[in-house]
């Protein structure tokens, strides 16, 4: 038993891994689980469980000066990292984030915006859910808890921006790391797959806009004032869709 | 006894035998083994009586706390459960007789998780490393022990079950 | 019970009693499976979609919701305000109300993407959600209704009639305003954001309520051998005409204030002069229509209408208001939400910008119908278990 060895003679390990190790390996003893675990038992590390903490607060920085009104780019990374099929109705099939096409009305200067789920600090998707299956995550990020939503679409009759989908027909061939279903809502998740497991994954839209040579999507910690996004929000500004109704949205919007 | 009585006490039984073959000859369901690992996530004994409960709070840490890369993921158990056919392509999990399916059906019971979740193990998986390092109970085991216990309650179909 | 009523029997099985059980029956059926096919299916089957999320099996749910608030009228005026007109039609008003909240409710679930997890809905509240507490008062209100009951079926609780009465009338009065704000509370929906949508819903479920129980009343009446006297339809013709005046006058408002508020005005037009305009010119035209019918009876000196008029008065009454909550419910979200106030929408893949797009389709008619059919299904079967109907006539 190789585990053994290493410990009694403690060897290259440091010294109070050792005790730490024997209390564990002791409580395994208990459970009858020695024997199987032994072989593999030094490779094994213990994993920190990193929850999503309130210190964080997620969000999103649109530059639509950067943003320009024939690239979808964003719209197929999130299809492609979820799965959705953009062929599909464009009323009934899921639609993560839209491309928008504006005319200023004074100016009649052009812009192009995505729009997405602005994620919210006070949703009004969260406060009428029935199940609480429409929440938010300590860092922010909006979702839904489709093992608890129920499909009532309340959510959707109270969002202001348009940004929930309604699974209307049966799936298949979902990714591994995107389960959606039949009679569920959705909506972007920021990615939390991706950004939860690595602190340096990017959501899959500000990827594809950057592999785009755009860079128009900036994503990162709000609450952080070293984050490039606290700094880009200080130093050229942003703005929220629909401020007005005071609902301190994560998704923040340059030159709209 | 009048014929009808006989002829009724004999094709009964007969009917019994043939709507209900699991319980004629009961040697529990045929559960195909695992593809990948030599040991699963937790003690085979418990993963048997208590997966649902794992499941279901490996279900709400990460989809509430945001807690990943954990052993109790269904990522996980697709990918070391679900079987290659004879030409290496991965069946789904939930096709007929294999692993989740063919326990569940067996036991009566119904589950929905592949209406959303991929039943095919992901493409390049991390299997490899699973295999060689295995994330075994010993270091999640206490906190999740806990749990099991605290869960120990309702599941006495599931005690019966042996392995082919 | 409050005397002048004269003795309640269950329904004798009599004249097309059984015909029309079965034909209720069929329709439910018809309503089950459209219910299962849509489930099946998914909605995409239905006209309903991400822009129009709520369609028709809402319009239905809501307006049974609303028709059984309203058909305790019947109950109030006679257990709570005294009116002897109505004590023989208390227990018809109460059992009406309650079978009618039931088929709303049960539209409601069916329409819900996954029906199978009710109970997570019945076990799992969001105290911040209008509809969380709506469940509450759903439920709530089909218990006071049968304890409202019981107290007029059975002798020894006769005296605890008049609270529970009172209890009821409460309880409806909320659960209506609960109703309405499931919409009223929409920061999102500039159409619905609006004050004056809690007491127009009040005055469509006293209309829609009155007008169902009119038709009950003549309806069981008549197996019964019965016809409802002058006299209550006098008093009736006024109630619905009150009721109707009242519902004008909140919808006149509600769109007066709309087309007064600038960014309400596209809503308004959406609804005045767009794909809404029908429906609304319509329902408001047969409204008034109701008006001047009902007043001229009125003048005529004893408000007596021959029962096929009176018919046609309750049914187009309860169209229009059904009309009324289609154009509420459904134009509200027909409209385009308003992202970008000052700039104009040159292209998007999501019809924004649009007037979204919605067509019933033969399933969601198949679910509201069948809904509403097991509503008086249900009210038919009680008739003949209990004794509801009165056998003498006031
Ligand atoms: C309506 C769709 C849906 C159904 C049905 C569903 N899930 Fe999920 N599940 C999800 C989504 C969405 C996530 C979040 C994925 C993420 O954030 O990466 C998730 C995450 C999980 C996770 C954590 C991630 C992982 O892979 O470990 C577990 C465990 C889980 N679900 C278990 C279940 C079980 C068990 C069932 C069946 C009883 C089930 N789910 C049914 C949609 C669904
Ligand atoms: C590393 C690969 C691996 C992963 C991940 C894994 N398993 Fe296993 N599992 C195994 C192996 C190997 C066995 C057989 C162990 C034995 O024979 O004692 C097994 C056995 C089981 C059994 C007992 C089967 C029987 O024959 O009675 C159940 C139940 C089970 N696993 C469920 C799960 C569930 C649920 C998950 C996901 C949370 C999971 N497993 C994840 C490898 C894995
Ligand atoms: C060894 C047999 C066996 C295998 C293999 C098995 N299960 Fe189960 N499972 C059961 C039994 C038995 C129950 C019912 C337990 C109870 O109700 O107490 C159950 C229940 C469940 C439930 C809860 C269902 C409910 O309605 O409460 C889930 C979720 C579940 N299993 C998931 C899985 C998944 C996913 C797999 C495949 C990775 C799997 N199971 C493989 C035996 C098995």
């Amino acid at each position: 038993m190789t585990t053994s060895v290493n410990n009694n003679s403690g060897g290259d390990q440091p010294q109070g891994s050792g005790n730490a190790q024997l209390a564990r390996r002791r409580f395994l003893q208990k459970l009858g689980l020695m024997g199987a675990v032994a072989a593999s038992y030094t490779l094994l590390e213990v994993q920190a469980k990193t929850a999503a903490s309130s210190d964080k607060r997620w969000g999103l920085f649109i530059d639509t000066s950067k943003c320009s009104s024939g690239c979808d780019a964003c719209v197929r990374g999130c299809n492609e990292e979820h799965g959705i099929d953009a062929g599909k109705d464009e009323h009934t099939r899921a639609q993560w984030i839209r491309k928008i096409d504006l005319t200023d009305n004074l100016t009649g200067a052009e812009s192009s915006v995505p729009v997405m789920c602005q994620h919210c600090d006070s949703a009004p998707c969260v406060d009428v859910c029935p199940t609480g299956a429409s929440f938010k995550r300590a860092d922010g990020v909006v979702l839904v808890n489709k093992h608890t939503c129920i499909g009532c679409r309340y959510c959707m009759m109270a969002c202001p921006y348009k940004a929930r989908s309604f699974i209307h027909e049966n799936l298949t061939d979902q990714k591994p790391s995107a389960p959606r279903g039949k009679g569920t809502v959705e909506s972007c998740t920021l990615c939390v797959h991706r950004i939860d497991s690595d602190q340096n994954q990017q959501p899959a839209c500000a990827v594809s806009c950057t592999d785009e040579a755009h860079s128009a999507i900036v994503f990162g910690d709000l609450n952080d004032p070293d984050s490039d996004i606290s700094k880009k929000l200080k130093t050229v500004g942003g703005s929220q869709i629909r401020a007005d109704l005071s609902l301190n949205t994560g998704v923040r919007y340059h030159g709209l | 006894m009048s014929l009808r009585l006989n002829l009724a006490l004999l094709i009964l039984p007969a009917a019994l035998l043939l709507v209900m073959p699991g319980y004629a000859d009961d040697n529990g369901p045929v559960i195909p083994p695992a593809t990948y690992g030599d040991q699963c996530v937790a003690d085979t004994d418990i993963m048997r009586k208590e997966h649902m409960s794992l499941l279901n709070h490996q279900r709400d840490e990460t989809v509430i706390e945001g807690i990943r890369g954990e052993p109790f993921s269904l990522v996980s158990c697709v990918n070391c459960h679900a079987q290659n056919d004879n030409g290496g392509q991965p069946i789904r999990i939930d096709a007929k007789g294999q692993f989740c399916e063919s326990c569940h059906t067996y036991a009566a019971v119904k589950i929905d998780c592949f209406t959303c979740h991929a039943a095919l193990p992901e493409e390049n998986a991390v299997i490899g490393s699973l295999q060689n390092n295995l994330p075994v109970a010993s270091t999640y085991s206490n906190k999740q022990l806990l749990v099991m216990q605290s869960h120990k309650v309702a599941h006495k179909a599931s005690h019966d079950y042996q392995r082919k | 019970m409050i005397s002048g009523a004269g003795y309640f029997q269950p329904l004798k099985s009599a004249g097309n009693y059984l015909l029309w059980m079965a034909l209720l029956a069929l329709l439910v059926l018809a309503g089950g499976y459209c219910a299962y096919t849509m489930e099946h299916e998914g909605h995409h089957i239905t006209g309903m979609n991400n822009s129009i999320v709520w369609g028709l099996p809402h319009v239905f749910a809501i307006s049974l919701i609303l028709a059984a608030s309203g058909a305790l009228n019947g109950a109030t005026l006679s257990s709570v305000f005294g009116n002897k007109t109505y004590s023989p039609y208390a227990r018809l008003s109460v059992v009406l109300s309650i079978c009618l909240l039931i088929g709303g409710l049960i539209v409601l679930v069916l329409d819900l993407g996954r029906p199978d997890r009710l109970a997570v809905a019945l076990t799992t509240y969001n105290f911040k959600s209008i509809f969380s507490w709506n469940i509450f008062l759903y439920t709530g209100f089909i218990a006071v209704g049968v304890l409202y009951l019981a107290t007029m079926l059975e002798k020894s609780l006769q005296r605890f009639t008049q609270t529970m009465g009172v209890v009821a009338l409460i309880w409806r009065i909320v659960l209506t305003t609960g109703t309405g704000s499931i919409f009223g509370f929409l920061v999102g929906r500039s159409a619905l954001d609006s004050a004056i949508l809690a007491p127009l819903f009040i005055a469509l479920s006293l209309v829609m309520g009155s007008a169902v129980l009119a038709l009950v009343m003549t309806w069981a009446g008549r197996w019964q051998s019965q016809t409802v006297s002058a006299r209550t339809q006098h008093s009736f013709v006024r109630l619905l005409l009150w009721c109707v005046l009242a519902v004008l006058y909140f919808s006149i408002v509600h769109h007066l204030t709309n087309l007064y508020v600038a960014e309400h005005q596209s809503d308004e037009h959406n609804v005045l002069k767009g794909a809404f305009a029908v429906l609304f010119w319509f329902s408001h035209l047969a409204l008034l229509g109701i008006v001047a019918a009902l007043a001229f009876a009125l003048k005529q000196g004893e408000g007596y209408l021959s029962t096929m008029k009176w018919h046609a008065v309750c049914a187009v009454s309860l169209i229009a208001c059904t009309m009324i909550l289609y154009a509420v419910i459904i134009g509200s979200q027909s409209t385009p939400q308003l992202l970008f106030p000052d700039k104009t929408i040159t292209a998007s893949t999501f019809g924004d910008g649009g007037i979204g797009p919605y067509l019933p389709s033969v399933w969601e008619w198949g679910l509201g119908i069948g809904g509403t059919a097991l509503s008086l299904l249900l009210f038919g079967v009680v008739l003949r278990v209990l004794p509801i109907t009165s056998t003498t006539q006031s």
